[in-house]
């Protein structure tokens, strides 16, 4: 996060963050081709809990940052409800037309929506930024001058956030206020965009210079100040992962939400 | 001129990228509430996540540069806590490639507007493709399918290809541009008169 937040330390923040990353990314793509709405409810569960109980943030902040997850479901699966394909009508009105097909579709997608924001956030709760890149240069090779292109740029943003603030004072004081339509829209991005790009490009140019003639580019004989290694709770995660993946699996076989055990072929 | 891309060359990218990150963010919400008046008409909007990569290939000309910026910016929204979580990452991965691929097979020899735009409506094409998989979209009545389809690529060509050609022109005049970019050609010449 930009600003440093106070939490408590838990395990999840000692996992090795390149190898984090790697499991989060797997995730994706094994539940990008689950469509048993039963198991999806249950990876729903399972990544939950390790959003509550092990980011050690506090609650009432855990409640705030899960708010746009409602709306990440609403928007992955209206949709779908709304004008889904599908032959057991069960609502219709206008170009509304709503299907049993359609609407478990429909909370499938809100569901997995949800599951992929929250394993995002458990991430980027309980990984700081430099460390992951650190981890990338060490673990996955990733060239320094990548990483700390992206650590420079990271520590700009407070002071990008600051002219972004004072210009939007500037023009309210001067009372710019953009037309209406397309036009607006773009004399809105463009007023915003130009001072913006052109002030951090000038500076990001200085600083790279910089960093260039201190040799940030140096692939070998490089030494670190964070030495990350592996450790028994990347472990822990991974059986976490494959405990819920069991009972997920058990659950949706013996104790099935719904009828359903493809929301692709329903019938 | 050196081979790969030069640090100055990847901060800037990256610095441009993670602007068009934060856009994202607030891009995010609005998407959202346009969206639940379903109808397709967020889609309009779509074309903003593709802007990173027209901008910064236009800003610093050099290959590899979309792809990076793509990147950049969804992982700014990913590590800053953007409500879609990874799958900005893989949609990015997959936006940018598409956009690197069209400025290649130009050579990255041309920098105008129809570049861009047809840029754009690459990584339009490749997020409706991932969106089969992950939206279920093929499973759509055909006629919200068809809009959604349409407004996509019409709201991908004119953010990320008429607007950002437009950017990039008013930034043009503002000097920055020269900084960053290699040299032509042209310049060699006026170095000869």
């Amino acid at each position: 996060m930009p600003f440093e937040l106070s939490y408590r330390q838990t395990w999840l923040h000692k996992i090795n963050p390149s190898f984090k990353f790697l499991l989060v990314i797997a995730l994706f793509i094994y539940l990008i081709f689950v469509d048993n709405p039963n198991l999806m409810v249950n990876y729903a569960i399972g990544s939950v809990g390790l959003y509550f109980f092990f980011t050690g943030h506090p609650w009432k902040r855990l409640l705030l940052i899960a708010l746009p997850f409602l709306l990440v479901f609403v928007t992955s699966s209206t949709s779908m409800i709304f004008f889904g394909e599908g032959e057991e009508t069960l609502f219709n009105w206008g170009l509304v037309h709503i299907t049993k097909e359609s609407l478990f579709r429909g909370l499938h997608l809100g569901i997995r929506g949800m599951v992929f924001a929250i394993l995002g956030v458990v991430f980027s709760l309980t990984t700081r930024p430099v460390l992951l890149f650190y981890s990338l240069m060490q673990q996955l090779k990733l060239k320094p001058k990548y990483a700390y292109s992206f650590m420079a740029a990271i520590r700009l943003l407070p002071i990008m956030l600051e002219e972004l603030q004072t210009l939007r004072h500037a023009l309210k004081v001067r009372g710019a206020v953009g037309g209406k339509g397309i036009r607006g829209f773009y004399e809105k991005i463009k007023a915003f965009a130009i001072p913006m790009l052109s002030q951090s490009i000038r500076r990001a140019h200085r600083i790279a210079i910089a960093m260039e003639a201190k040799r940030f580019l140096n692939v070998n004989n490089r030494t670190n100040y964070y030495q990350i290694g592996f450790s028994k709770f990347d472990v822990l995660l991974l059986l976490y992962f494959i405990g819920v993946g069991v009972l997920a699996q058990f659950a949706s076989v013996n104790f099935p939400y719904f009828g359903i055990e493809d929301v692709r072929v329903i019938g | 001129m050196s081979k790969g891309l030069k640090l100055t060359d990847i901060l800037v990218t990256i610095i441009i990228a993670l602007i068009f990150g934060a856009i994202y963010k607030l891009w995010g919400p609005l998407y959202g509430i346009v969206s639940t008046f379903g109808l397709q008409l967020e889609q309009l909007l779509y074309g903003m996540w593709f802007i990173a990569a027209t901008v910064a290939y236009l800003i610093i000309r050099k290959p590899g540069v979309a792809l990076l910026a793509e990147l950049a910016a969804a992982h700014g929204e990913f590590i800053f806590g953007g409500e879609w979580g990874i799958t900005t990452l893989i949609y990015g991965l997959g936006q940018g490639f598409f956009a690197e691929f069209i400025f290649a097979s130009f050579r990255y020899q041309k920098y105008n507007m129809v570049t861009v735009s047809l840029a754009g409506l690459a990584s339009g094409i490749v997020s409706l493709l991932i969106d089969v998989y992950y939206g279920y979209i093929g499973d759509l009545a055909m006629w919200n399918l068809l809009m959604l389809i349409g407004f996509r690529l019409i709201g991908a060509v004119i953010i990320a290809g008429v607007f950002a050609h437009f950017i990039v022109q008013a930034l043009e005049k503002t000097g920055v541009t020269s900084l960053v970019r290699p040299a032509t050609s042209v310049d060699y010449d006026a170095l000869d008169q």
